[in-house]
């Protein structure tokens, strides 16, 4: 933040001149009224002249001061010490003189010197409310804006001028949350700090994202002002939505690269000894027809069809083991928790997708799973049913999601408000590499069936032509351990 | 004796896709030799017969593709068929651009491979056959004293007798002599084959 220049002296010291003007003028009237009453009373001037340097040093300052201490003095030796009407004195007058000489002198010193500390403290806050890296706002007991600095000016967009006694509720509260705003309120008036992360309104209408801690501040035993310091966290915040979806996608791109390379890995495995046997299978068929036709070499062809063909077998049998067996953590596990923590993961996405999500988590008997690759199975239903409702581009997106358990089985079901699923698509979403997406692969169902028929459950489509369901059933621990 | 027969060449580093395309290869009474790799197939003396490449995209050390180049490189003219186990169109692009007969994604119609494999013969034969022409008349043009070489580029510009014998200062009747040795020993059957010939031998009109 750059550093302004504050005024090193408050305005109300106003000019040298002035000062000792009313230094001046001060003791003309002290002395005024001490002539006048001087017949009456004998001492009353010292009562005079002594406020009179009082409030010259409190206002005027150590110089005008000590100037009115002086003339005072003169004054008070002229008028009113014998000899009367001479600038002499009598040896009785002069501690007299003295005496009160050095009253008015530290009577003028003590009030300057005290009022000068004051003013000192003074500037130091008006430094330090300006130059605050917060923004800053006082408010009083019916909100109405006492007092803003820069750092407020620069996020809100209002000079102190234009905010200075309206009501700061209606100024930057967005009219939604009106409501908290009131309740924050509420508490301060008890005395209670609120510390939150709110949003706040621009003086051009717009939305700022603000942490806002304010500070309840009882003047004078009764009154209270608040105090609200505000700062801008919509940098924070995008940074922490960015982080938070780039994770999303990195999730995503690993799952669908995993796929991608699996399927690379297959197709090139498997393809090598199929495009083998149909090679072998057409030069049989041409050994055949052959006029004679050359059985040693049809038969050893077949032998080769057979060899290539178990082959490829093979390979798909090592697949499946390697999927299988090789990476399952088999565990107790609550399937909410897999679910919620899916739901976080995906948060970004759901924002996205401006899909509003309603769960209604029964409390579930735990189920004997791979986190994991129950996870990716609810990362596979959420993700589809988002896609499926910004394919339908209606109003209101809803994903909810239920689990119940009954009859030893935990039921979770996916319902969304998308495109849904005809009965000739049902029979065929979990068929391998089919999908409706333009940049699917087709094997998140796919995947997702032999995860869940894995772990000794079942994972339907219902069709539905307003928005899909889908459902998994899931063994309970114990009922499965029976049943094996 | 010497071999005659067109002989088809193999390099595919999976033994049984190599075993059933020889297979097939064989089954309609073509020769065949396969190879598990590029440097297999280099050592090999390759027989001076008609031949075609079937080349896999995907070998062990070295691309198909990088092995195509190789080939040109050394001065090896075979037609070459890529078989590959999943092309993409880019690949195709390059193999083709650099010359392949066809690029087959396995696993292919044998038809296309055996048509593909005809077509690469016919065009290895007729390069053989221009190959051999060119040596020929290369020998027949050996035969030529420095005059009648002189001549040819004069005559195949299609100069009257007379204009060439001015342009060498002698008589036309010398002309008509030299004239009809050159035809006989290059062996052209008129002027316009003549003229052929001296195109295939780079030989340009003189002025």
């Amino acid at each position: 933040m750059q550093l302004r220049e504050i005024r090193a002296e408050p305005r109300f010291y106003g000019h040298v001149l002035f000062r000792y003007g009313m230094a001046l003028g001060l003791v003309v009237i002290a002395l005024s009224l001490s002539l006048l009453l001087h017949p009456y009373v004998s001492d009353a001037f010292i009562v005079f002249f002594l406020a009179a340097v009082m409030i010259v040093g409190w206002f005027g300052r150590t110089g005008p001061g000590l100037f009115s201490v002086a003339i005072s003095t003169l004054a008070v030796d002229y008028f009113f010490i014998v000899p009367r009407h001479a600038f002499v004195m009598e040896v009785e007058g002069i501690p007299y003189f003295f005496s009160f000489l050095l009253s008015a002198g530290c009577a003028s010193l003590l009030a300057s010197t005290r009022k000068q500390a004051e003013d000192k403290q003074r500037v130091h806050f008006d430094k330090l409310f300006e130059q605050s890296p917060e923004a800053i706002m006082l408010v009083d007991a019916r909100d109405r804006v006492q007092r803003v600095n820069e750092e407020f000016s620069r996020i809100f967009g209002y000079t102190s001028n234009e905010i200075v006694d309206g009501v700061s509720l209606s100024f930057i509260v967005p009219p939604y949350l009106h409501d908290e705003a009131l309740a924050s309120r509420t508490r301060l008036s008890l005395g209670e700090s609120v510390s939150m992360e709110t949003v706040r309104m621009r003086k051009d209408g717009s939305v700022v994202q603000v942490s806002e801690i304010a500070v309840p501040v009882a003047i004078g035993g009764e009154r209270m002002s608040y105090y609200y310091i505000f700062r801008d966290i919509t940098e924070n915040k995008r940074a922490a939505e960015a982080l938070q979806r780039a994770h999303a996608e990195l999730v995503h791109l690993s799952r669908v690269t995993t796929v991608g390379e699996l399927v690379t890995s297959i197709a090139h495995e498997v393809n090598q000894p199929i495009a083998a046997v149909v090679t072998n299978g057409n030069a049989a068929s041409r050994w055949l027809a052959q006029h004679p036709p050359n059985l040693d070499e049809a038969r050893d062809a077949l032998e080769n069809i057979v060899r290539d063909a178990t082959r490829a077998g093979d390979v798909i049998g090592r697949i499946r083991t390697m999927v299988q067996k090789g990476t399952a953590h088999m565990e107790p596990l609550d399937c909410n928790e897999v679910i919620r923590s899916v739901l976080n993961l995906l948060d970004a996405e759901i924002r996205r997708g401006e899909v509003r999500v309603s769960t209604d988590l029964g409390k579930l008997p735990s189920v004997i799973g791979d986190r994991v690759q129950l996870q990716q199975v609810m990362l596979n239903l959420i993700i589809n049913a988002i896609d499926a409702m910004s394919a339908a581009n209606r109003h209101a997106n809803i994903l909810s999601i239920l689990s119940s358990s009954d009859e030893g089985f935990v039921r979770v079901q996916v319902h969304d408000t998308g495109i849904g699923i005809t009965t000739e698509l049902a029979s065929r979403i979990f068929n391998p590499f089919f999908t409706t997406k333009p940049d699917g692969i087709g094997m998140g169902l796919t995947i997702s069936r032999s995860i869940i028929e894995s772990h000794g459950g079942r994972l339907w489509a219902v069709p539905n032509e307003t928005g899909s369901v889908l459902s998994f059933t899931l063994p309970v621990a114990g009922e499965s351990d029976e049943a094996n | 004796m010497k071999r005659t027969e067109p002989l088809v060449f193999v390099i595919d580093d999976d033994q049984s896709v190599r075993t059933a395309v020889k297979s097939l290869i064989r089954s309609v009474g073509l020769e065949v030799e396969s190879f598990a790799s590029g440097p297999e197939f280099l050592q090999y003396a390759r027989p001076d017969v008609p031949s075609c490449l079937v080349l896999d995209v995907r070998l062990p050390g070295i691309s198909g593709l990088d092995f195509q180049k190789e080939l040109a490189r050394q001065g090896i003219h075979l037609p070459v068929i890529f078989i590959t186990a999943h092309g993409d169109i880019p690949m195709s692009v390059r193999a083709m651009k650099a010359g392949a007969v066809e690029f087959l994604t396995k696993p292919f119609r044998d038809q296309d491979l055996l048509d593909a494999i005809q077509t690469s013969l016919n065009r290895d034969r007729e390069r053989r056959r221009q190959e051999s022409e060119i040596s020929e008349l290369k020998v027949r043009f050996e035969t030529l004293t420095t005059r009648e070489r002189e001549l040819l580029a004069l005559v195949i510009s299609g100069k009257p007798n007379k204009q060439i014998a001015d342009v060498i200062g002698t008589s036309e009747v010398t002309v008509k002599v030299h004239r009809a040795n050159l035809t006989r020993k290059m062996r052209a059957e008129s002027l316009a084959d003549l003229v052929r010939m001296a195109g295939r031998l780079n030989i340009a009109p003189k002025a």
